[in-house]
């Protein structure tokens, strides 16, 4: 019977050979009579065997796992291509050689978006064959050309995301190994596009000097055969290409250091949308002339034409996807790509019109208001790259700098070691990490802030202790004592203000990713309210300790802003916050009053106690004591006797609005801040109003039906009352 | 190929089993094996471990494939780690061992 298992079924692969001195000898008998030994659950395996680990195993022919599965398509690319899948020409016929070439365009528009939405580069732009034997097309000018400025494209935006490091999450998008990225001569892309961009513009203009009967300029061969549609297939390739092209030049413009390209940069994000908006219009045009049947619907379709695109082929590689498991993967509609590009372009055209504010707080501003339309990775890694680099903000002033400037410290004292120390060393370091989290995405950024809130508490500890034993052993030389004293004060105050900031926004991030249920809310605001408490005192002491050195520089002067007097109160920035902490606590206390009396917003869950879900939320923030001092219990005595009496005699929301209306005129110039401005006046008044109308109809009234919407704010809810 | 295994060999709930067969495959564990599976597809891996229905776990496995569906053709090879080839899928399975462990092997079939 030992002749079966040799000559078995499946010969032997001739390429897998056994050691010199040994053989492959067959124990497929051996296996199946020992198995019919064992008992049921018994295994045989050595002393090295873990029954964990064995669990992780990949289990071969599991089509959620395996992705070498065979699929009823090709064993290779090279069989592929012996086939037929990927013909160079195209077609015969140059007028259909040049649809397809344009649904190839399209087609790898679309792989292009899908892949910045995530998925592996393998499966979508690199499942085109012609891209995977780039060298094989070049007796095709025009896809030769544009295949290779994709392939410099890709390149180019996995070289930024995995420059930033943006994409934790995101892992699958920089994942490029055993794919053709780079080749010889990609760096001249550019201008072997340019070439065949020119022979189609003559052809353009050929035509349409033959269609109008000025005389033939040149002896020009047409691109295709059927002139009734030159035009329309020579300006239909001519926006492809030509978006190509200003891609690649934003791309290029953007890599230079310092924003030093920003300015060119925005030039060819305006050409790249006009652009895309021609190859959107060619739509009509292209979907017109299709040859043959094209059943796909246009809004489910890669191509504008609506056709299937020759060559591409996403079984082919998925191997190479390995480890990752093999999912199917639905490619984005050429409409929604298109759609993708335009939102990518006009985030990139935000980060290129940024001032570059050198002050801390404008930046962080920026990149919080920049994430607030959700910006997609490489958009996202694009602006990270702008904001860290070489370990310097924006690649120029070196943090310790950017601190000081952002701690209001007038004058460093030279020489003092103190850009050397440990602390300082640290806290830089911690600045550039906070920048580079709040360029992630927003689930992923929570996740980093809560925890990095620990290592700022421990480093605002030390530089406690550092500043009070700075203090005990004062040297004899008074002024320099003076100046490194107030130097670690500044510090202080501001370290602590970037505590309450990143907790602030840990608890808006959560609003904005739905982690929040409505029986929950009420604790939620009344954290926010204690921590916009605690970071408007940190804002207002630095203002303050700032405003001393503008008052004192001021004086010396002698020109004096009118409303100095004015500003010397309370600055802008606190009475916005002073606005957020009235509509926190109004909320928390409306809602508490809701419990209370109506009874509703009550229990949290069946499953765990409402204290269980305290620390679930704010385990992060209780751990780095942010703030000190805070627990379940403290929540529950100040919201336990909310009632609605006393509320509408108190008014919160009425607060809020004040305060808004007044701010406008400091904040005239900026229509960020009037938008933020209106939106609190919105939040408020909405609030005020149900507020009445719940109060008016008394707190037993069964048929009132309230509910929260996030419909004027992101964090800040509305209450909405009907009448069932 | 009916195995005649003595009674007295099987003891349930005692921890060894005496079986001379499972002895003789635990002889084999930690050696490379070669499973080649019904798609066409072999793997090189260690012999890490067995169960009862068959299923086989190889540690440090290679998948070889062929590139054309006309055989003979060149082999295409990737790592894959730890995998588990469950028995449903497996056509052949071979051992790389000396001369003298193959004549062993083959006596026992006999």
């Amino acid at each position: 019977m030992a002749e079966r298992g040799e000559g078995g079924d499946a010969p032997l692969p001739a390429s897998i050979y056994s050691d010199e001195q040994t053989v492959w000898a067959d124990v497929s008998p051996l296996l199946e009579a020992a198995c019919r030994d064992l008992r049921d659950g018994e295994l045989i395996h050595g002393e090295n065997f873990s029954l964990f680990a064995a669990m992780s195993a990949l289990e071969i022919m599991d089509p959620k796992m395996d992705s070498g599965i065979e699929h009823s398509g090709y064993h290779s690319i090279e069989e592929a291509i012996e086939d037929g899948a990927a013909p160079i020409p195209l077609s015969f016929d140059r007028t259909v050689d040049v649809q397809c070439t344009i649904d190839i365009m399209d087609h790898f528009l679309a792989c292009e978006a899908t892949w910045h939405k995530g998925h592996s580069l393998a499966q979508t732009v690199f499942s085109c064959i012609y891209l995977l034997r780039l060298d094989r097309t070049s007796p095709h000018a025009l896809l030769h050309s544009y295949c290779r400025i994709m392939r410099a494209t890709c390149a180019a935006v996995i070289s930024v995301v995995s420059d930033a490091r943006t994409h934790e999450e995101e892992d699958l998008f920089t994942m490029a190994y055993g794919l053709p990225l780079k080749g010889e001569g990609d760096e001249k892309c550019l201008s072997m596009l340019n070439a065949v961009e020119e022979t189609i513009s003559r052809q353009l203009r050929a035509c349409k000097a033959s269609s109008s009967k000025k005389g033939i300029l040149e002896n020009i061969e047409p691109l295709q055969t059927n002139l009734d549609l030159e035009e329309g297939y020579c300006k239909a390739l001519l926006c492809r290409l030509r978006f190509r092209k200003h891609f690649y030049h934003v791309l290029m413009c953007m890599k230079k250091p310092q924003g030093r390209g920003f300015e060119l940069a925005r030039k060819h994000i305006a050409s790249c949308l006009s652009e895309l908006a021609y190859i959107y219009n060619s739509l009509e045009f292209l979907g017109f002339n299709a040859y043959g049947s094209c059943q796909n619907d246009i809004e489910d379709s890669t191509t504008a034409s609506g056709r299937q695109p020759v060559g591409f082929d996403a079984s082919l590689n998925s191997r190479l996807a390995a480890p990752t498991p093999p999912r199917a993967i639905k490619i984005l509609s050429w409409k929604k790509a298109i759609k993708y590009f335009e939102k990518l372009l006009h985030d990139l055209d935000t980060i290129c019109s940024f001032s570059m504010d050198p002050l801390l707080e404008g930046i962080l501003r920026f990149v919080v208001q920049f994430q607030k339309s959700q910006p997609d990775l490489v958009a996202r890694a694009h602006l990270q790259r702008l904001l860290v680099q070489d370990g310097k903000l924006y690649g120029r002033d070196p943090v310790f700098d950017v601190i000081c400037r952002a701690a209001a410290v007038s004058d460093v004292p030279k020489n003092s070691g103190i850009q050397k120390s440990e602390i300082v060393l640290q806290l830089g370091q911690l600045a550039i990490n906070l920048l580079k989290i709040l360029c992630t995405n927003a689930a992923w950024q929570r996740r980093k802030l809560g925890k990095i809130l620990q290592d700022w508490s421990v480093i605002y500890v030390q530089l406690e202790l550092a500043s009070k034993r700075d203090f005990a052993e004062t040297p004899n030389i008074l002024t320099d004592v003076n100046v490194s004293m107030k130097l670690s004060k500044h510090l202080l105050i501001w370290t602590e203000e970037q505590i309450y900031w990143i907790a602030s926004r840990f608890l808006m991030l959560g609003f904005e990713l739905d982690l929040y249920s409505p029986t929950e809310y009420c604790m939620v605001y009344w954290y926010m309210y204690v921590v916009l408490i605690k970071l408007a005192e940190a804002t207002q002491l630095r203002m303050g300790t700032s405003s001393d050195i503008a008052k004192r520089k001021g004086k010396k002067k002698r020109d004096l802003p009118k409303d100095l007097a004015k500003d010397s109160q309370i600055p802008p920035m606190v009475l916005l916050l002073q606005c957020y902490i009235c509509l926190s606590e109004g909320l928390t206390m409306m809602l508490a009053a809701l419990r209370n009396e109506h009874k509703i917003f009550q229990r949290p869950s069946a499953f765990n106690t409402e204290e269980e879900r305290f620390i679930q939320h704010f385990e992060l923030l209780q751990r780095a004591h942010v703030p000190g001092h805070i627990s379940y219990m403290l929540f529950k005595e100040s919201t336990s006797h909310a009632q609605f009496s006393t509320l509408v005699r108190y008014n919160y929301f009425k607060d809020a609005q004040r305060i808004a209306k007044e701010l406008r005129s400091s904040f005239s110039s900026d229509s960020d801040r009037l938008v933020e401005l209106r939106q609190i006046e919105q939040v408020a008044e909405h609030n005020w109003i149900a507020l009445n109308v719940i109060c008016q109809a008394g707190a037993e009234d069964p048929s009132l039906k309230i509910s929260f919407e996030f419909s004027h704010h992101p964090c800040f809810a509305i209450a909405t009352v009907k009448r069932s | 190929m009916e195995q005649h295994v003595d009674p007295s060999s099987v003891h349930f709930g005692n921890d060894t089993n005496n079986s001379p067969l499972v002895g003789r495959v635990k002889k084999l564990l930690n050696h490379r094996m070669l499973v080649g599976i019904n798609d066409g597809r072999f793997f090189l891996g260690a012999f890490h471990c067995i169960d009862k229905q068959g299923n086989i776990i190889l540690q440090d496995a290679v998948e070889y494939r062929s590139t054309r569906r006309t055989s003979p053709s060149p082999m295409e090879q990737r790592c894959l780690g730890l995998i588990l080839i469950p028995s449903s899928c497996r056509s052949s399975c071979h051992v790389d061992c000396s001369i003298e462990e193959q004549i062993s092997l083959l006596s026992l079939q006999k």
